[in-house]
């Protein structure tokens, strides 16, 4: 070879020193001892494990596939022992022959859960054990059978550092997730999900708005195909995914196929959904009571305004029954996989349909996936993952809307019929507040259809045993038409002026990956230490296109396509695009089972930059040290293992507009004339939003894996934030993208599982439970010109520096007046005026700490799961308040918190006076309408049962298990709305944070399932 | 790890080279992916640069005035509010800010107005840099473009100046953000005269002289007339006005049809702002109650009830006006007054920026305060005659009197137009009638202007 004869003097010395061992094998007569090694819990070969001739220095370590060879083991009787991080050695006793090759294998029993876990990253997988970045695993087990559409909520509680927030409770909502918390102002704040190794799409496609209500691509994913779910935190574990990991990664795995005879599983189950709580309303007599002493205080003749005791409360009406309903849950799966040894396929079909809690909302979904993997040489394999998916959303028009369905049902006044005695319902002509929301409701409806197709291809080659490329091209296509009707029958609507408004929208989001890497493991066998590494280089093209009709004037309430209108309104069609181009490593070191370190580098380039930045670098670098397996600490080995991570790296946000950079014209049309003007203000020094990120974490598990710990603290530091900037109006702006201000996020993580009960038997009585607490501290610590500004619903929502993200900046509320039933404010400045000037920090939006508590038990046939979820140490903005306790100004129907009001001198209460033309101060927004967030959940109880093999065998099953559960069972709080898991301002909010504008409320939910196999 | 090993293994690598080198030739070929030209925009670089786009830019131009920032609300709206004529009747504390002529520099309507105008002008700028240096175009296209361009410019800085007194003048695009940061304000007499030189431009380059939805000679002259009106230049006013006159417009018979939805033209319209059901205006949708289907942000004041019928004594249901015009102007709806002047809340009626009506009221003024009496009441008494209200007579009548008949007529002419707020201002009335202060008769420069542009001072006041 041409490479041999140049470099003459590597291979002179590669003679010399395999002269070595041959000269003293032939000293000797020897044999060989060859194996696997694999774990008894997964039957997954382990690497990386140690297997050494006790008493002799032969030894040698596991491959990929758990194999092992030792040469040069001295004949006769030896020990053999095999170890591995995070399992229980084992020693055999062996004769080898001289000459003979020995088979010996090992099962090796891992000492706690957490650690024999394959944890899935970037690019590869690799064990816990080896993990020295800061990452969390969640897996299918975890998150069966919960009744929920998208597999965003069903991490609610589930991996520390993973901050769910359900919004609202409609079926499909969009939910916001936050890694370790927010970490940007106008770029978005969710973190990257990668479906099998492809990062998809998951942004809200969705062109008409619901408030709250958002879609989101993430429910299209179904929960049913998911095996499990890594949530790489820190900047270490993201980086390799670069300009897109600041908010985390979730990697989602679907389940794949194993060798073997086909095995086909199904699980069905049906339930019902109630409503989690109903809100506390003044009931007519209530009502009318104290309107009519809001109109007495105000100097008004309350018979002017039919609020007459007595009189005008002889009907009564529950509005929030009329809306509210007891909706059908139900889902099926069916699923075959199995193959030979070169072809495995898991096949699966699905369907999901929730009915929402509120009538006129539904939501369903049909899924179907194949995963095939097939060797076609020892060297050559290939695999592919598709999905495809249909889902149907029916929202309900939005919270924040004169029109919306919960909004109404709260905001109508109880003596009130909602129907009239002709069956039609009553309208605002009747003396509605607003339109009547069963109507809304009846006649109203906005289906909103999604259809995905995530399909990915990989092919495999091992070009050596220790280096194997690795090719994907894959393809997410996602298909959604919206339509809404809005229709001239509800009396006192909009759309009843116009003769009816109809929408529809078709949005389609594209994206083509391909991606080619090696992963080069060429010291994994051999010696104390081992090395891989991962170098590859991938592209990504984004495309998306949408269409939009707005029309008004139908002339029958079932010719309500948008085509029918007797004029259009609205219209759109655009389309956008992006590229990615991006080059990444990643090396992984370990040494003597102790030292473990980590590098890796990613470069982006990005089609939203300019030239100038158009490459970002996103660095990382972590490092692991097993302190048990150190020598000097071996005579604590007993207590257990002890492993200490620490990490730092760079990742990047790229969340902006396409040619932000650039200066542009846009179309501006006057009449039927065509023109343009400017639309965008350059910047070509535009760049990636960058966040720094440090982790120190230690692992442990003692007492042989009973009781095992993943704890850690970040300290993480966004720059650069992607913000629109002021610039000055004479420019003909108002704004442009620039990298101005920095964010902080620092917290504590801990993850506890302890195994209370450990039966022998399979049957025994076995019970485990799963702790996990987090804390995060979010400040924003630079602006531009450190100057604050407010945001979200009525602008309660602040950004100053030295303050949470969105902290509340309200007027503070001091109490009621007992003289005078006034409310009293904080006059900050002593101006004797109460304005936006006297307003102060009051309180912060995001949950301070949250986690989950799970127990899980089983004894013979049966089986039992409950889980806690909790979410404190923040506020909540009820701006349902400014409607239902603003002392009568409003005709809207009040809380009970109003029947304690002032009433007379002397009274000592912190309830305003009633007040009919809203000057008692209870109309103020102030800090009277802030309340604790805090809340703890009873989320699941769960009890199975197994039937017995001679049943279920009559019944043609392998085996089959039914079982009854509780979801949202109760929630624990002092919250007075509906859900303290609230945020009306949506999913893609990063400022508006923590208010409740009439949200959707929360179902609770019971079910009864069955599930087995064939 | 021996030796060997490590040569074996490179001896693999080597033997399947062409593998490896399919990689960075992969990725060679994706180098381009990353250059991709802008969607559903285009360059600025090459948007004006040939006959095409030197008429779009125009069309641009005037698409501004559609912004609800501008005719498509505040400019119409908003100030009325600030004005003796409407009142907040809705849920916006703007629209109650400005009701109680309290409006804070942080006032988002009132930053929306600056930066709306100060966009046109970015617009118009644009043109009248680049459309000089265009190839392939005639002169009398160039001069067009560039005389309705400087109209525009004329009529952005008049709207400026009435609400705010001296502002930045810009006549150039600014290109940086240090140039966007170091605009400063000029004095109210430096702005005036800008004003006067681009109409001045305007009135030489414009040949269209009939066009209504775009500026026109004649619509030239009638600003002029109304900008030397608010100089207090009467007989340069009357000169402008007398220009307009000659050029044949007529009032429309009947009040109402000049606010007809779509599409309706009378010999009345100079200049209208163009809408259409999708670039439609808020106008309507202001005005009219929630269950005519607008949002009822502003509603008529008992004030301007009496104006038009005094006998009802500012109380809607007694409401029974002689003048045609006053039904046009405030109606009832269930217990509530308002105006249905532009009445759909689809907003496609054109809005009025200047008509002929406003030209004899200013000629009326011009020639009061020249003294011309007669003259100044025949001027008057037309749009009388056409409210079907008695002509009034000048016997007997001092110069006041007739002045003040004069700003009653174009109080209740142009009610909900726009009009009343920069005439109080002008007039001084804001102060003597409406018992302002000399402060609140500025509004507030936005406060992000003063943030971005510290060169740039407050008014006072605020």
């Amino acid at each position: 070879m041409r490479l041999v004869s140049r470099n003459w003097m590597s291979c002179i010395a590669a003679a010399l020193l395999a002269a070595v061992p041959s000269q003293r094998a032939a000293a000797q007569v020897s044999g060989v001892v060859r194996g696997v090694v694999s774990d008894s819990t997964t039957h997954q070969p382990i690497a990386g494990a140690q297997v050494r001739i006790v008493g002799s220095d032969r030894a040698a370590s596991t491959d990929a596939a758990g194999a092992f060879r030792i040469t040069g083991v001295p004949s006769g009787s030896v020990s053999v022992r095999a170890q591995r991080v995070g399992f229980l050695a084992q020693t055999r006793q062996i004769n080898v022959g001289g000459g003979s090759t020995m088979e010996q294998d090992f099962t090796l029993t891992p000492v706690a859960l957490t650690l024999s876990q394959v944890v899935v990253v970037g690019y590869g997988s690799t064990s816990r054990a080896d993990v020295t970045g800061a990452v969390s695993t969640v897996s299918a087990r975890e998150i069966a059978n919960t009744p929920i559409a998208g597999v965003d909520a069903m991490l609610q509680g589930k991996a520390p550092g993973v901050q769910v927030t359900q919004n609202a409770g409609n079926p499909g909502n969009g939910i916001s997730i936050r890694i370790r918390g927010s970490s940007s102002l106008s770029a978005s704040n969710q973190p990257l999900y990668v479906v099998d190794g492809v990062p998809v799409q998951q942004a809200d496609f969705s062109q008409l708005g619901y408030s709250g209500q958002n879609i989101t691509a993430i429910t299209s994913i179904n929960p049913d195909e998911i095996e499990s779910i890594t949530v790489l935190k820190d900047a270490a574990s993201a980086a390799i995914y670069g300009s897109r990991a600041s908010n985390g990664v979730i990697l989602i795995t679907t389940k794949r196929g194993t060798a073997g005879k086909p095995r086909i599983t199904f699980d069905a189950y049906s339930g019902m959904q109630t409503v989690d709580r109903k809100l506390d309303l003044l009931n007519a007599q209530q009502y009318i009571e104290y309107m009519a002493e809001a109109a007495v205080n105000d100097d008004s003749d309350p018979a002017k305004y039919g609020l007459v005791p007595g009189v005008d409360d002889k009907v009564q009406s529950d509005w929030q029954d009329a809306i509210f309903r007891s909706a059908p849950v139900r889902n099926l799966n069916i699923n075959a996989s199995g193959g030979a040894s070169r072809v495995k396929y898991y096949v699966s079909g699905s369907y999901f349909g929730q009915d929402g809690i509120v009538i006129g909302s539904a939501y369903n979904r049909s899924s179907g996936r194949a995963n095939l993997d097939f060797d076609a040489s020892d060297r050559l394999s290939f695999s592919t993952s598709v999905g495809l998916s249909r889902e149907v959303n029916y929202r309900i028009q939005g919270d924040a809307s004169l029109d919306g369905i919960v909004t109404n049902a709260i905001g109508n006044q109880p003596n009130l019929p909602i129907q009239n005695a002709d069956g039609t319902y009553t309208n605002p002509d009747d003396g509605l507040a607003y339109s009547n929301a069963v109507a809304l409701a009846t006649y109203n409806y906005s289906p909103t259809t999604t259809q995905r197709v995530l399909a990915n291809v990989e092919g495999r080659y091992k070009v050596a045993s220790w280096m194997q490329f690795t090719g994907r091209v894959a393809g997410d296509g996602l298909f959604l038409h919206e339509r809404q009707w809005q229709s001239p029958i509800v009396i006192g609507t909009y759309a009843a002026s116009a003769n009816g408004v109809a929408k529809s929208a078709y949005s389609t989001g594209n994206r083509f990956l391909g991606e080619g890497f090696f992963t080069l493991t060429p010291w994994q066998g051999s010696g104390r230490g081992n090395f891989s590494a991962t170098i590859g280089a991938s592209t990504e093209r984004n495309r998306n296109e949408l269409n939009f009709v707005r029309g008004e004037g139908f002339s029958n309430p079932d010719l309500h396509d948008a085509g029918n209108a007797t004029t259009v309104t609205s219209y759109d069609a655009s389309r956008s695009r992006n590229n990615l181009l991006s080059y990444f490593t990643r090396a992984n070191f370990g040494w003597a089972d102790r030292y473990l370190a980590t590098f890796s580098f990613r470069t982006d380039g990005s089609s939203k930059f300019g030239e100038n930045n158009r490459y970002g670098v996103f660095p990382a670098a972590s490092l692991g040290w097993v302190l048990s397996e150190e020598p000097f600490l071996h005579p604590l080995a007993r207590l257990g293992s002890i492993k200490l991570r620490g990490s730092y790296g760079v990742t990047g946000n790229q969340g902006i507009s396409n040619s932000a950079y650039l200066a542009t014209y846009g179309s501006a049309n006057y009449g039927s004339l065509a023109g343009t003007s400017p639309n965008n203000f350059a910047n070509p020094d535009l760049k990636w939003e960058n966040t720094k990120e440090a982790d120190i974490g230690i692992d442990w598990s003692m007492l042989s894996g009973r009781i095992s710990g993943i704890a850690d603290y970040y300290n993480k530091k966004t720059s650069n934030l992607l913000v629109s900037r002021p610039i000055s109006g004479t420019s003909g702006f108002t704004s442009f993208a620039d990298n101005v201000g920095n964010i902080e996020n620092k917290g504590f993580e801990l993850q506890l599982t302890t195994e209370n009960f450990r039966s022998p038997s399979p049957d025994g009585f076995n019970w485990e439970s799963q702790f996990n607490i987090s804390t995060n501290k979010n400040r924003v610590t630079a602006l531009y010109k450190d100057q604050p500004f407010t945001g979200g619903i009525r602008g309660v929502n602040s950004v100053r520096v030295g303050e949470p993200l969105g902290a509340f900046y309200l007027v503070r509320f001091k109490g009621v007046n007992p003289q005078t039933g006034d409310a009293i404010f904080d006059d900050i400045n002593n101006d004797g005026k109460i304005t936006a000037d006297d307003r102060v920090v009051a309180g912060n939006p995001q949950p301070t700490h949250w986690g989950g508590f799970t127990n899980s038990m089983s004894f013979g046939n049966f089986d039992l799961r409950g889980s806690l979820q909790f979410s404190g140490g923040n506020k909540i903005f009820n701006a349902m308040r400014i409607f239902a306790d603003d002392g009568g100004y409003n005709y809207d129907n009040k809380f009970t918190d109003v029947l304690r009001r002032w009433q007379k001198p002397g009274d000592v209460t912190d309830e305003p006076r009633a007040s009919f033309d809203g000057v008692s101060g209870a109309r103020q927004i102030s800090t009277r309408f802030l309340e604790n967030g805090s809340y703890t959940r009873l989320q699941e109880i769960t009890l199975g049962f197994r039937l017995p093999s001679s049943f279920s065998r009559t019944a043609g099953l392998a085996n089959a298990r039914v079982y009854v559960s509780g979801h949202n069972l109760h929630t624990f709080t002092g919250y007075s709305g509906y859900n303290p898991d609230v945020n009306s301002s949506g999913s893609s909010s990063n400022v508006g944070l923590g208010s409740d504008f009439y949200a959707y409320p929360l179902a609770r939910t019971f079910t009864f399932g069955v599930s087995g196999a064939w | 790890m021996t030796a060997t090993h490590i040569t074996k293994k490179l001896n693999t690598v080597m033997k399947f080279r062409p593998i490896l080198l399919l990689v960075p030739f992969g990725l060679a070929a994706c180098s381009g992916v990353l250059d991709i030209a802008p969607t559903n925009s285009i360059p600025a670089a090459t948007a004006i640069s040939d006959v095409f786009g030197a008429r779009t830019a125009l069309v641009g131009a005037y698409a501004a005035l559609q912004s609800s920032g501008y005719y498509g609300e505040s400019y119409v709206n908003y100030t009325e509010v600030l004005s003796d004529n409407a009142r907040a009747s809705g849920t916006l504390t703007n629209f109650a800010d400005a009701d109680a002529n309290k409006l804070r520099a942080d006032n988002s309507e009132v930053a929306s107005m600056w930066n709306r105008t100060y966009d046109a002008i970015n617009r118009v700028n644009q043109i009248i840099q680049k459309v000089p240096a265009i190839s392939g175009i005639a002169d009398t296209e160039r001069n067009e473009i560039l005389g309705e361009a400087y109209f525009l410019r004329a009529l952005h800085y008049h709207n400026l100046v009435k609400l705010w007194g001296g502002v930045p003048i810009r006549l150039e695009p600014a290109s940086t953000i240090t140039d966007a940061a170091s605009a400063t304000r000029a004095t109210s007499g430096a702005v005036y005269a800008q004003i006067l030189a681009d109409l001045g431009q305007a009135e030489t380059l414009i040949t269209n002289k009939t066009q209504t939805r775009q500026a026109s000679l004649n619509g030239a002259y009638a600003l002029e007339a109304r900008v030397r009106l608010y100089q207090k230049d009467y007989a340069g006013a009357e000169a402008a006005a007398a220009k307009v006159e000659a050029a044949g417009y007529a009032l429309a018979p009947n009040f109402s049809d000049l606010f007809n939805a779509t599409g309706s033209n009378t010999k009345e319209d100079i200049f209208r702002v163009l809408f259409t059901p999708v670039q439609y205006n808020l106008v309507g949708y202001y005005y009219l109650t929630r269950s005519l289907g607008g949002r009822y942000e502003a509603a008529p004041t008992t004030n301007l009830i009496s104006a038009f019928d005094p006998a009802s004594g500012g109380s809607i249901s007694k409401y029974k006006p002689v003048d045609t015009r006053g039904l046009v102007s405030i109606a009832l709806n269930g217990s509530r007054p308002y105006s249905p002047k532009y009445n759909t809340s689809i907003g496609d009626e054109d809005v009025h920026v200047i008509r002929f009506a406003e030209v004899i009221l200013i000629r009326a003024e011009a020639l009061a305060y020249l003294n011309r009496l007669p003259e100044a009441v025949a001027e008057y008494n037309r749009l009388r005659v056409r409210a079907g209200l008695t002509a009034e007579t000048t016997a007997g009548r001092t110069q006041a009197d007739v002045l003040a008949a004069i700003a009653r007529e174009r109080r209740l002419e142009l009610a909900f137009e726009g009009d009343r707020w920069p005439d109080l201002v002008r007039t001084g009335q804001a102060i003597s009638v409406m018992g302002l202060t000399a402060n609140q008769t500025l509004l507030p420069v936005p406060l992000t202007e003063i943030d971005t542009a510290p060169g740039i001072t407050q008014n006072p006041g605020y």
